[in-house]
């Protein structure tokens, strides 16, 4: 579990963290959020107690990084933004060296790290030197070297930076199978990777936490958004479909046929909005030709997260 | 500590780091050798020895410049500072591994040794005396350098900084001689490195030189670890 508590940071005159509160139970995935210097880094090296906070504390499994480090970072697996690799070791060799660091035991550390470069995809790559690996790989070790020691609690710094769509599958997969019992906490540019892997979302802007919502919730104050495109008359549909039962709003946008119409819906949070909207064209006898709930809704949080 | 001193010592063998220090520091003492002994028919063991220091002081930021600055520069220190070893066994294992590298170059040396032996006499004696005071010497400027480039994040302008240190502290003796107050030039002359390691040069195993290389030594590894914990709550992170 990983608690920060009214966490402050400022460099001199400038303050990058705002008395931050946040807190990612166990099991869970936390996305944190933010443009680039929001302040996402400097919270993640708080948590992990590469940097002091000026004000507050984090904690991990109840334990103060900087003053239990021994006790904290025995159950932290950390991967920085840019993976911390000694080109001139091979990746076996590395992940042996990070083993030991979290303690391993001395005989138990080869079947660890076989397990973990299994896991990993990176059984074949053990004996390369990490200066010849590609980026993806290199971040397949950096997240190699988070998971020795078998961490309850895995921080991961844009896990999925600079990488190409082929390794953004990959990792993401790799992060979606270790988030079973485990604690994980990683910050991204990328919302739709945020929404596919993660429960939990907390928007960072300037230092403040703009959003700490769990990842269901983000964006449905604003209710559901439907778009369909149908068959038929648009004033017709229109008059029906504003007595649908929990309906905002309807408006008509311009569609591709002279016979079809593009319908966006705005309904209370709660409506099943398809089944009706499936239920009163199907007695209009207009075709349903396309329907499409907005997935946008946490763009449109951070969106509206960054600008107030 | 040992998994660090492992990492470190091995790394130093697998760059080119090693092997350029040590085969500057043989073949310069080849020189040195040659100037000082062959070239003039003379076994005086002590005086090669002290004539080395300046290469040593020279040559021991190479071996620290890396230590940690390399670790700031690759980012490589965030896989230390969150792990669960302590601050002080990452740098002894570090400040081990650069000894290390350094004692093989002084066993090097050796060579030289076996030729005063082979045309004059060697004293176990003056041999181990030698030595101990040579090695208690670099070792000193190996704890001063490293506790040097942990305030820079560049290796080259750690490597200049730290001979800088070397040689201001192997010649405050030679400012205590211009300072008109008593007090500061009697702790110039305290702290000079030269200053301790007379003794040695003239085969008079100095217990006051040896504590006070020890205590500096330890005081300047202590002081490393304070300023990489230090860091922590300034801008750049802790290495």
């Amino acid at each position: 579990m990983i608690e920060v508590e009214q966490v402050s940071k400022r460099y001199g005159s400038v303050e990058a963290l705002k008395n931050v509160t946040l807190r990612a139970p166990k099991g869970r995935v936390l996305g944190l959020l933010g443009q680039n210097g929001a302040g996402k880094t400097t919270l993640i090296n708080i948590i992990t107690g590469y940097l002091a906070p000026s004000e507050g504390r984090a904690l991990i499994d109840g334990h103060d990084p900087l003053l239990e480090p021994d006790l904290a970072r025995r159950e932290l697996g950390y991967l920085p933004e840019h993976p911390p690799l000694y080109d001139e070791m091979t990746v076996e060799e590395y992940l042996a060296f990070a083993a030991a660091l979290k303690l391993v035991r001395r005989d138990a550390i080869p079947a660890h790290i076989r397990e973990i470069m299994v896991k990993t995809g990176l059984l074949e790559m053990r004996e390369r030197l990490l200066g010849h690996l590609s980026k993806g790989y290199r971040q397949r070790v950096g997240v190699a070297q988070a998971l020795c020691g078998d961490p309850d609690t895995l921080v991961l710094d844009e896990p999925t930076a600079g990488l190409d769509p082929k390794q953004i599958t990959e990792i993401r997969a790799l992060i979606r199978r270790l988030s079973a019992g485990k604690t994980i906490l990683f910050s991204s540019h990328n919302l739709a990777e945020v929404r596919q892997l993660c429960d939990h979302v907390v928007i960072l802007h300037r230092g403040e936490v703009r959003l700490d919502a769990p990842i269901g919730d983000v964006g449905q104050q604003d209710g559901i958004t439907l778009q369909c495109t149908v068959q038929g008359s648009e004033r017709r549909l229109l008059a029906a479909m504003a007595h649908l039962d929990g309906v905002r709003d309807v408006c008509a946008q311009p569609a591709c046929a002279e016979d079809e119409v593009c319908l966006t819906l705005r309904f209370d949070r709660g409506a099943l909005p398809e089944k009706q909207v499936f239920t009163l064209c199907s007695a209009l006898s207009a075709p349903i030709l396309r329907m499409t709930r907005c997935e946008d809704d946490l763009e449109q949080a951070f969106l509206r997260a960054i600008s107030e | 500590m040992l998994t660090i001193f492992k990492r470190d010592f091995l790394a130093y063998f697998r760059t080119p780091v090693g092997y350029v220090f040590l085969g500057v520091f043989a073949a310069l003492t080849g020189v040195i050798f040659y100037l000082g002994n062959l070239a003039t028919l003379s076994g005086e063991l002590l005086i090669f020895l002290s004539q080395l220091t300046m290469l040593i002081m020279l040559l021991t930021p190479v071996l620290t410049m890396r230590l940690l600055c390399e670790e700031r520069q690759r980012r490589t220190d965030q896989l230390l500072l969150t792990s669960p070893i302590s601050l002080t066994r990452i740098v002894l294992g570090k400040y081990l591994a650069a000894t290390a590298v350094l004692l093989i170059a002084i066993a090097l040396t050796n060579v030289c040794v076996l030729v005063i032996a082979m045309y004059g006499t060697v004293y176990p004696g003056e041999w181990f005396v030698g030595y101990l005071g040579f090695t208690l010497q670099a070792m000193a400027f190996l704890a001063l350098d490293m506790f040097v480039t942990g305030f820079t994040r560049n290796p080259v302008s750690a490597a200049i900084a730290a001979f800088a240190a070397n040689f201001l502290f192997w010649m405050t003796d030679l400012l205590a001689d211009k300072v008109g107050v008593p007090f500061v030039a009697d702790t110039l002359r305290f702290v000079s490195l030269y200053d301790r390691y007379e003794p040695f040069i003239i085969g008079q195993l100095s217990f006051a030189s040896l504590l006070y290389f020890v205590t500096f030594i330890a005081l300047c590894l202590i002081a490393t670890v304070r300023v990489m914990d230090a860091r922590r709550f300034s801008q750049g992170g802790a290495a």
